[in-house]
């Protein structure tokens, strides 16, 4: 409202104000020069501050990812946005701005201290992402809804929390119900909870805090309770065999099958169908143990895959890391030794054994990483060999049991023909006993239509089994190459990078010995 | 002197006359059918010239000293204790064998009361033990240690832990090929082994060679020495299996030991038994089942028997037969109780150990010294000391234990010219070893102190010293930093003659390491940072990312004096070079390079203080350790009653003030009553008119007495005066012949005179004031009391 009479233009983040912030409250003194020399990366700024500028509109600053602390209080901000990239964002300050709704915070999941104090607030929001809460302050807002403060029981870590001067302050039950409800809290408006007002606060609202409590619980249980359900799930899919511990296959076989819908009234074909419905799931079923039990074996082979080869790695790298100390021992020695002498020929004798040292240890760590990656090649072939058979066993004993369902559907399959037949006949022979129902009978007036709606039924049951087999088929094949090449793909990158990295060493051992700081030789 | 024995020490009970006559018909017929064996240790005499059996002689105890719950502890107790006289001649049997409490008064015994009182005290301790007598060698009986072991010096049995082979998996990486000649490598193996056999083979001759120039002189009387020891059988306490323990030493022998050679009997509180095997081979094959009668011959029948047998197995049969043999055991005759004092062994005897609290045994090569608790001032309580030959003249290595230091200290060692000093925790910079040389103790010296790194702020653990070098170890700092290590340059010569304190030894080089810190990037995480001062240089080397074998390095050239001018310090590119070990990776910007720098410089100003901080430390230990072996204080447990004298002093005074209490609330139940009552009889009820009269008797009563002590206390006084008056007078007169001493005497005489009179008319001042409130008091008693609560009732 004060800010009705201001007569200064509202303005921008734009590169200028920044540039201008980071220099003025970046280094000082000699560093303060270097970083003028150099520049600074807004990606390396910790603090800013960008108070008193009447910034209407929060952008521009996606460059600063590494910042922890903002302050930005004091200008005539509307809406908290632009905020999206300060993931590191530790202590936000956006207090005496004109903000009237808490949002735009969910990135900000490292947030701790967050000031919005002076603002248009109305209600607590928005806030989920933000566990690490610590402090908040939200004084002078317009909070006046008291079941709104219950908001606040998901921050575990809230500890000091600033409400003054919001309508809600006004209720009588205001600070007991504060007190009650946020048990974890320290300070409030600026003052320690003592444990007399704790105690009181606690005594009056117990039966409703218990409730709350209670309610709390079992959401968390159910919480819980569900993730576990996605995890397994999750398991499940990764064995390939989802739902197949449940009779979902053979209902989405009737699902979109009307003919067979309209044929399972028949009088008589319940018991058939129930009995068609148990052997099939019951073969679901085993072929779910055992894409299970495939599964369980897959994951600890790769398990022990990863394991031998860390160990090898690790074993090459500590060999290597000794053959490097010790080269580096005789290294300051012979340099220590290089710096005193002025014997020109010493010198030269000394450099000579310098770089046939270099070129020797260049020998040894290049032969540690050939015999490593001969090493890994074996391995990683016989890893193959053994995925490959594992996943072709898997593969064909999961076909033999869907043949099996494929035999179970034929064998339903003739049975309802026989059925149909039987009821056809009688249905021509008008010696039918009981009413059928209308789109069933429709079907029941000649034996083509008939005879097609049973083929139309089982084609549909058959396709549904075909695309389950040919989903298991592609998932594990892809699953397997998938995996192989990842293996490959970072040996591939292992090798490059160790190259690389023994070259780059290499390179710098004579590099050092050219810029050493002789002494003047005398010949 | 026999008087101050008990009546059972100078006469034999019907049951032990008994006793004494089955005891003569077993000698006779031993006599009879082993004509040619020595006698039998059967009823010596007492200390009264009594005959006594000697099963009844023992008297199982268990004292209340925990160490002798166990065989071990009995053992060293009876060792230390009592201090050994030989038998005279060795090879006869004693006439005496004395009671066990005699002989802890004396505190000197031979092997038979040795081993009485051993028994004695394994039997209450619930082990199934036995006293021996029999034959051992010289050595045993005259308890010569010097070719044996000390048991401290006895290398322990090392646990060897096999460490598990790590068991081939199944994708691990198959080794290079070796490719060197297997021909070749089998042939050095070969060599190798013949060079290894030839090593043994000179050893064990080596070895021969001491061992016969080592054999102990051919004894004369061998296999004729008398000795009595004791036997513990397996089963009961857990013991595995028998063994022997020689109670001059307190060592357990097994029974196949070559030191005993014979035994002719064995016997314990309930039976004796004497031995039928053949004892041609030592001990090393006979049978210690004393149920089996061909071995045994026992003495009385029926006693063992729950003895001997596991009664587990046999409870049933017991209850089977329960009658038959409470028939015979009525036949048999049964143990008569011992004559035997009890053993009493008061803590303070307990503590002393052995006589005078000092003991010394010398073993093969060795020395071992024993001091009771609080004997020494130093504390000090074994002292071992291991010589390089047989004659114990050149020492070589001294060790000493402590006990009840004020300054933990618990063993220290000698040797090859080094001191170790181990010490518990609870000092005040939690050192826990000091290792130093022995001719230079002092400062900058070589030396290790190990540290309890738990209990100190900076998670020292070690810090080793040469004159040059002071290397730190930590262990668990928040820092990662687990190892700093110093060198010094000499101190250069100054004019003035600086002392050590004076001016610090110049350092030339600081380096500290870092364990990896996972919460930083590798390639930012300092794995070690050498300040070499001498050549304003500073070496940081980074840790290795996880893949990498280099390390990322930077070295600092730092212009001098850099540390004074802080954030002044001016920029120059060639004050660092660097090795970055991913070459793709952004070089860092000077900005962060020059920021990391002033740091640095910081860290090195802190960690010359730090060098100073130790280097003080060190002194100070010094100091302290100086301090402490000159006071040699002991620390006494505020448990410790006899010893701590504020204790005892504490407890004393409660005590008095106990009494002083009781005293004082005896005089406040004293019935100012009881006398008035007790002139009319004590009546269980009081009327109103005797209620009455009581009252009015206890008021005169008290009236009476004050009136007494006012008229006392009046008379003295008059008294006094009147002689002053006439010792005044009479002075007046004489005054003109009187000696200056007469003169002198009767001055004193007035002034005391004149004190008392003072004093009386004080006293008699009080009494007169306080006498009316005396009076008040009692009646204001009177009125409460509820024995004269008739006086207020109305019915009377």
């Amino acid at each position: 409202m004060s800010r009705l009479y201001d007569t200064v233009e509202p303005s921008v983040i734009d590169d200028e104000m920044l540039k201008k912030a980071v220099e003025e409250q970046g280094p000082k003194e000699e560093a303060g020069k270097i970083a003028k020399q150099e520049g600074i990366d807004y990606c390396d700024v910790l603090s800013l501050r960008l108070d008193f500028r009447n910034i209407l509109k929060v952008d521009n600053l996606w460059q600063f990812t590494k910042l922890t602390k903002l302050q930005m209080d004091n200008n005539i901000i509307e809406k908290i946005e632009g905020l999206d990239a300060l993931v590191n964002l530790r202590w936000l300050d956006l207090s005496f701005n004109n903000i009237e709704m808490l949002e735009g915070l969910d990135k900000l999941t490292k947030l701790e201290d967050l000031t919005m104090y002076n603002n248009r607030i109305t209600r607590l929001e928005n806030m989920d992402s933000l566990p690490n809460l610590h402090v908040l302050s939200v004084g002078n807002n317009k909070i006046d809804q008291l079941d709104n403060l219950i908001y606040l029981r998901r921050f575990p870590n809230l500890r000091t929390l600033n409400l003054s001067g919001n309508p809600v302050c006004d209720d009588q039950g205001y600070k007991l119900f504060v007190v009650a409800y946020l048990s974890q809290l320290v300070y409030l408006d600026f003052r320690l909870i003592d444990e007399d007002t704790r105690q009181k606060a606690h005594s009056l609202y117990e039966n409703k805090l218990g409730e709350l409590m209670h309610n709390e619980k079992q959401a968390e249980v159910a919480r819980q309770a569900e993730e576990d359900a996605e995890k397994e799930l999750m398991k499940h899919k990764e064995a390939y065999v989802e739902h197949l511990n449940t009779p979902l296959l053979f209902e989405s076989m009737y699902k979109e099958d009307p003919e067979g819908m309209k044929l399972s009234l028949l009088p008589g074909l319940q018991d058939m169908l129930k009995d068609f419905q148990d052997k099939f799931v019951d073969v679901c079923l085993k072929t779910f143990e055992y894409g299970m039990k495939g599964y369980g074996k897959r994951c600890t082979e790769l398990a022990e895959f990863n394991a031998c080869i860390e160990a090898a790695k690790s074993e090459n790298k500590r060999q290597a890391v000794k053959v490097i100390d010790e080269f580096d021992e005789r290294k300051k020695k012979l340099f220590s030794e290089l710096l005193v002498t002025s014997d020109a020929v010493d010198q030269e004798q000394k450099m000579n054994e310098y770089h046939e040292d270099v070129n020797a240890i260049w020998d040894v760590l290049m032969g540690f990483e050939m015999q490593l990656v001969d090493q890994l090649e074996e391995t990683i072939k016989d890893f193959e060999r053994n995925m490959t058979d594992m996943t072709s066993q898997l593969v064909e004993y999961i076909q033999g049991l869907i043949t099996q369902l494929r035999d179970l559907e034929n064998a339903h399959n003739e049975k309802l023909l026989e059925m149909c037949m039987s009821v056809l006949e009688k249905v021509v022979k008008n010696e039918m006993d009981e009413e059928l129902p209308d789109d069933l009978r429709m079907l029941f007036v000649d034996k083509d239509t008939i005879v097609n709606a049973i083929g139309a039924s089982h084609d549909v049951h058959l396709i549904k089994i075909d695309n389950r087999e040919d989903e298991i088929v592609t998932r594990s094949g892809s699953w397997l190459t998938g995996c192989l090449q990842d293996i490959q793909a970072g040996e591939c990158a292992r090798n490059r990078a160790r190259v690389v990295e023994i070259s780059s060493y290499i390179d710098h051992l004579r590099d050092e010995i050219d810029t050493l700081d002789l002494p003047e030789a005398i010949a | 002197d026999y008087s101050e024995y008990p009546e059972s020490y100078k006469e034999n009970t019907n049951k032990e006359k008994l006793i004494l006559a089955y005891v003569e018909n077993y000698r006779r017929q031993y006599v009879h059918l082993f004509r040619d064996r020595k006698p039998l240790f059967l009823n010596p005499l007492n200390e009264c010239g009594i005959e006594k059996f000697v099963c009844t002689t023992l008297r199982p105890t268990l004292l209340s000293y925990k160490e002798l719950y166990h065989w071990q502890g009995c053992a060293e107790f009876t060792a230390d204790y009592l201090t050994m006289k030989q038998l005279e001649p060795p090879q006869e049997l004693p006439l005496c064998l004395l009671s066990p409490s005699t002989i802890l008064k004396r505190q000197l015994g031979n092997c038979f009361d040795f081993s009485n009182i051993l028994c004695s005290l394994l039997l209450g301790a619930g082990y199934d033990a036995y006293v021996v007598s029999g034959y051992a060698t010289k050595e045993i009986c005259l308890t010569d240690e010097s070719r044996q072991i000390c048991p401290l010096l006895q290398p322990k049995e090392e646990v060897k832990k096999e460490a598990a082979k790590p068991e081939p998996r199944k994708y691990s990486v198959k080794p290079p090929r070796d490719l060197r000649s297997k021909f070749i490598i089998k042939m050095e193996a070969r060599k190798k082994k013949e060079e290894e056999e030839e090593e043994k083979k000179k050893q064990q001759e080596e070895e021969d060679k001491i061992a016969e120039l080592e054999k102990p002189p051919p004894d004369p009387l061998y296999g004729l020495r008398i000795h009595a020891w004791v036997l513990v059988r397996g089963g009961k306490r857990e013991v595995p299996e028998d063994f022997f323990i020689e109670p001059f030493t307190g060592r357990s022998y097994p029974p196949s030991s070559t030191s005993f050679l014979g035994i002719e009997s064995v016997w314990n509180h309930t039976n004796y038994w004497a031995n039928m095997q053949n004892c041609a081979s030592g001990c090393k094959d006979m049978s210690f089942d004393l149920m089996d009668t061909e071995k045994w011959e026992f003495m009385l029948a029926g006693s063992d028997q729950s003895q001997i047998e596991i009664p587990d197995a046999e409870e049933e049969l017991y209850d089977m037969d329960d009658d038959e043999k409470e028939n015979e055991d009525e036949k048999h005759l049964d143990m008569p109780a011992s004559w035997v004092l009890p053993i009493l062994v008061t803590k303070n005897q307990y503590e002393m150990r052995c006589p005078q609290g000092k003991k010394t045994i010398l073993y093969k090569k060795a020395k071992l010294e024993k001091y009771a608790n609080y004997l020494l001032k130093d504390g000090l309580v074994t002292r071992l000391s291991v010589y390089t030959n047989n004659e114990l003249t050149d020492l070589n290595k001294v060790q000493e234990w402590y006990e009840n230091r004020e300054d933990k200290l618990v063993t220290r060692i000698h040797q090859d010219g080094l001191i170790t000093e181990d010490f518990v925790e609870g000092r005040p910079r939690s050192l826990q070893q000091h290792l130093y040389k022995a001719n230079n103790p002092g400062p900058e010296a070589e030396r290790t102190m190990t540290f309890f790194h738990k209990a100190r702020v900076d998670g020292l653990c070690k810090r080793e010293e040469t004159p040059a070098e002071i290397t730190e170890h930590f262990i668990n700092r928040d820092d990662f930093l687990y190892l700093r290590h110093v060198l010094f340059g000499k101190r250069q010569k100054k004019v003035a003659p600086a002392t050590a304190e004076g001016t610090p030894r110049p350092i030339l080089k600081i380096t500290e390491k870092f364990h990896r810190n996972v919460s930083r990037p590798a390639s930012e995480d300092v794995a070690e940072q050498v300040f070499v001062l001498h050549e304003d240089k500073i070496q940081v080397t980074y840790h290795r990312e996880d893949p990498n074998i280099t390390a990322s390095t930077r070295d600092f050239f730092k212009p001098p004096n850099a540390e004074e001018k802080g954030g002044n310090l001016q920029w120059a590119n060639d004050m660092t070079s660097t090795f970055q070990v991913n070459p793709h990776g952004a070089p860092s910007k000077n900005l962060s390079i020059y920021e990391n720098l002033l740091m640095l410089i910081q860290t090195e100003q802190k960690s010359i203080q730090l060098v100073r901080v130790s280097e003080e430390e060190v002194r100070d230990i010094l100091m302290d350790r100086q301090k402490e072996e000159l006071a040699s204080e002991l620390a006494i447990s505020v448990y410790d009653t006899e010893r701590n004298e504020k204790a005892k002093k504490h407890r004393k005074e409660l005590e008095r003030l106990a009494m002083e209490e009781k005293l004082r609330r005896q005089e406040m139940e004293m019935d100012y009553l009881a006398p008035f009552l007790a002139q009319i009889g004590n009546p269980d009820k009081i009327n109103k008119s005797q209620a009455f009269k009581l009252k009015e008797d206890c008021l005169a009563d008290l009236k009476q007495r004050l009136i007494d002590k006012a008229n006392l206390i009046q008379l003295r006084f008059e008294k006094e005066t009147s002689e002053l008056h006439k010792r005044q007078q009479d002075y007046q007169q004489k005054q003109v012949a009187m000696t200056k001493e007469d003169e002198e005497q009767y001055f004193n005489y007035c002034s005391e005179a004149m004190f008392r009179i003072h004093i009386l008319e004080l006293r008699l001042n009080r009494h007169k004031q306080m006498a009316p409130h005396k009076y008040m008091q009692l009646e204001q008693k009177l009125r409460q009391d509820q024995r004269l609560s008739a006086i207020h009732s109305i019915f009377g």
